[in-house]
């Protein structure tokens, strides 16, 4: 058992500390982005493929760097630290996963070289308005074959930064009823194409979910991911790396909700002491350590279990996402309560790490999905 | 150095030892008696010896003393394997977890031949003598007196909660020997033999039935060479043992059963003709006990991990104690509802589900956030020691 970081993830936490720090900068920058219709800045992304971000867990044959989804779980907690908004996530677990899990020799050669250098941005898009919840495997935007295509309709909803994307991952039905796992498969879908319409969706984060649309969309039958019929499982598994990300997302965003909230209870003076001093204010920060701590180990053996391809993954990242989306909730309460009236105002760092903390939550399956998939697991 | 959750070939292979031979002689009379706290009796005691025998206890203690020399890591292996299966704790729990290595640490090296070997082979047991009924959470409020008397010191006062007497060879005493200076300061620990003339001892019965105990000093003289340590260090002593003591006794793996328990009951148990595994409700209760064991079995193993790397440990033991605490109270209220009606039915009578074993354990649980230091004080100490706010 060890609970230490190598020394290559060390500095590369270090590294992207500084980093993060000078390219985000104040919150007055996070208020333009949620703004902004891109949502980030090319420094921002320019400079994360320029540290080899982007290719930091893929092979290096693939143009990546050769690490592992540890080291990725490494720098996703500290983009979580920082909030750092963009497409990032989407770009390397959502696109670039899947196509390394399930794309055949010739999408791995053609797009992962160009993810790690940041000339692409991909995503997928699963959700649809037929259901009422998360639910990856309800599929009705129907795949026709059509000689050497495809012909895609439908629509799909919170799909992550599709409006800067080039390529989005889409699950269609090919087969099978709407909520079958059988008759699923995956196309690697040019954002562009004639027939997509998008619009950014107002979400409580800012964060840029769309809605697509696809109208008669052609594909060719070359991007389809894996076998047809049979794309649940690939989604299955990258499903597991985004619960653990986004996991490692939110363990960030608990150490800077937790240090700015203790920074502040040791200072701010009501009563003539430090409000820190109080117990039910000693309370609340112990209680936020605790949550904090549980995060920490339950996302780092759930990656540890995925990079090295454990039997229990699947259980783990389930927990792992159940358990963190619960305690970053409750951290940013506790956060808001010790800090009181200043914590509400819209120019504070707090509301950006509560609102995330709403995302992150229904992000891959909320607590209660996880739960149903860790019942499961677990022989019920 | 990397990010590891497993165990190595040598510990995976020793707890596979483990958990054949537990398998085989753990009875349920033996797993009652140290999860319930009933005592360390015959069948516990011829537990002990044929777990020394079978060369799996000691491990982790110095080869001088019977041990193997071997880190830490495999005692742990031992008592989560022993929780697994209802174990709860090796059967002489307080000195082969607590006491046994204070004496390792401060003891002289007369007092660790006396005790040491015996505490490694499982023979001993003590009781811990800390609270008095004017000192709970504070223990400066200590009254209990040992006056030097020559070789000897006589000791007259009054114990409350201490809850291994009935059975263990020796009491484990906090008492004053200098009333002059902070009581801080003024603190100093003893081993007393538990039959020694002057000591009487009178059962407490909790609600979960459980004995604890009261104990009376009446003039009782113990020899100069039973201090523990230096004498007026018997606080510091204590404090330093007592993120170790927490690793060792605040052991996740003890939940396990509950949790298959439940999963097997859901699992045959029929309502309107499907089983309860089907049922939402149910399905989500009993997959966040699963997350809260998970996850507070990872704060264990971080603790425990700290301690064998020689880190120092602030608040992370502490951490272990108040969520593991709180996580048996929600347990069990989740199983309880699991039940319905039918958690209200205790062991022996009709109907009762899961062997009456969650209405045992809802009595039971009560005292998890109280006993050892309750979780008000954990929180404090958590936030004072763990994060650096000032004291009140």
């Amino acid at each position: 058992m060890d609970f230490t970081y190598t020394e290559e993830q060390k500095m590369m936490k270090d590294a992207a500390h500084g980093f993060l720090k000078k390219v985000c900068p104040n919150v007055e920058w996070y208020l333009e982005m949620d703004k902004d219709e891109k949502g980030y800045t090319d420094e921002l992304w320019q400079g994360m493929a320029e540290l080899g971000w982007m290719g930091i867990a893929f092979p290096e044959k693939y143009g990546g760097i050769g690490g592992d989804f540890l080291d990725l779980v490494v720098l996703l907690e500290e983009m979580g630290y920082k909030a750092v908004p963009g497409p990032f996530f989407s770009t390397v677990i959502l696109g670039g996963y899947t196509i390394l899990e399930a794309g055949s020799e010739d999408q791995k050669q053609e797009l992962l070289p160009k993810i790690a250098t940041g000339e692409l941005i991909m995503t997928m898009a699963l959700t649809e308005p037929g259901t009422t919840r998360f639910d990856p495997f309800l599929v009705e935007t129907e795949a026709k074959e059509n000689g050497d295509e495809y012909i895609l309709n439908g629509t799909k909803l919170f799909v992550s930064d599709a409006n800067v994307s080039d390529y989005m991952i889409v699950a269609a039905r090919t087969a099978g009823n709407k909520l079958s796992r059988d008759g699923i498969t995956l196309f690697i879908t040019d954002s562009k194409s004639a027939g997509i319409k998008m619009s950014l969706l107002k979400t409580v984060a800012g964060d840029k979910q769309c809605e697509v649309v696809f109208n008669d969309v052609k594909i060719p039958k070359a991007n389809v991911i894996g076998m047809v019929n049979e794309g649940a499982s690939a989604i299955e598994k990258t499903l597991q790396k985004a619960a653990v990300g986004k996991s490692a997302e939110m363990l960030g965003g608990c150490h800077r909700v937790m240090e700015i909230s203790v920074a502040y209870a040791k200072l701010r003076v009501q009563f003539g002491k430090p409000i820190g001093m109080f117990q039910a204010v000693q309370h609340h920060c112990a209680n936020m350590k605790m949550a904090t701590e549980q995060s920490n180990f339950i996302t780092y053996k759930a990656a540890w279990m995925i990079a090295n391809d454990l039997e229990e993954a699947p259980k783990f990242a389930a927990i792992a996402k159940a358990w963190v989306s619960d305690a970053y909730k409750k951290v940013a309460s506790i956060g808001h309560q010790i800090l009181g009236g200043t914590g509400y105002i819209i120019e504070h760092e707090m509301p950006i790490y509560s609102r995330r903390a709403k995302a992150g939550e229904y992000a891959f399956g909320n607590p209660n999905y996880q739960r149903d998939l860790i019942a499961t697991q677990i022989g019920l | 150095m990397a990010w590891d959750f497993g165990l190595s070939k040598g510990e995976e292979a020793y707890r596979q030892q483990v958990a054949k031979f537990l398998d085989r002689e753990l009875t349920e009379e033996i797993a009652r008696q140290t999860w319930e706290d009933l005592g360390l009796w015959k069948e516990g005691r011829e537990f002990a010896r044929k777990l020394w025998e079978s060369g799996l206890l000691g491990w982790s203690w110095p080869e001088e003393y019977g041990g193997k020399g071997m880190p830490p890591i495999y005692d742990f292996i031992l008592l989560d394997e022993l929780g697994k299966r209802w174990g709860a704790h090796v059967p002489n729990d307080v000195g082969y977890t607590m006491t046994g290595h204070t004496i390792l640490r401060r003891g002289s090296e007369e007092m660790k031949k006396e005790f040491l070997p015996r505490i490694i082979r499982g023979e001993i047991e003590f009781g811990l003598g800390y609270t008095e009924p004017e000192a709970g959470s504070d223990l400066s409020r200590l009254k209990m007196y040992a006056q030097e008397d020559g070789d000897y010191f006589v000791i007259n006062g009054q114990k409350t909660f201490n809850t291994e007497c009935h059975y263990s060879e020796y009491h484990w005493l906090c008492c004053l020997t200098d009333k002059t200076v902070s009581p801080y300061k003024g603190m100093s620990l003893f081993i007393v033999d538990m039959d020694a003339p002057g000591i009487t001892i009178r059962p407490m019965i909790t609600m979960s039935g459980e004995q604890t105990n009261e104990v009376f000093y009446d003039d009782v003289r113990v020899h100069k060479s039973r201090i523990v340590g230096e004498k007026n260090k018997g606080f510091y002593h204590m404090m330093e043992a007592l993120g170790s003591e927490r690793n060792y006794v605040f052991v996740p793996s003890r939940y396990r059963p509950y949790l298959e328990m439940l999963i097997d009951y859901a699992k045959n148990t029929m309502y309107d003709d499907k089983p309860l595994a089907e049922n939402p409700m149910v399905r989500d209760k009993i997959a966040q006990i699963a997350v809260e064991i998970e996850t507070a079995q990872l704060l264990a193993d971080h603790a425990r991990w700290m301690e064998w790397a020689q880190m120092t440990m602030t608040c992370e033991p502490e951490i272990t104690k108040v969520v593991v605490s709180e996580l048996e109270q929600k347990m069990v209220d989740s199983a309880m509802q699991i039940l319905d009606l039918y958690c209200q039915l205790e062991e022996g009578s009709k109907y009762a589900p899961c062997g009456g074993r969650i209405e045992w354990e809802f009595l039971h649980s009560f005292m998890t956030t109280i006993g050892a230091g309750t979780s008000e004080v954990g929180r404090n100490v958590i936030a004072q020691r763990g994060l650096g706010l000032p004291r009140g």
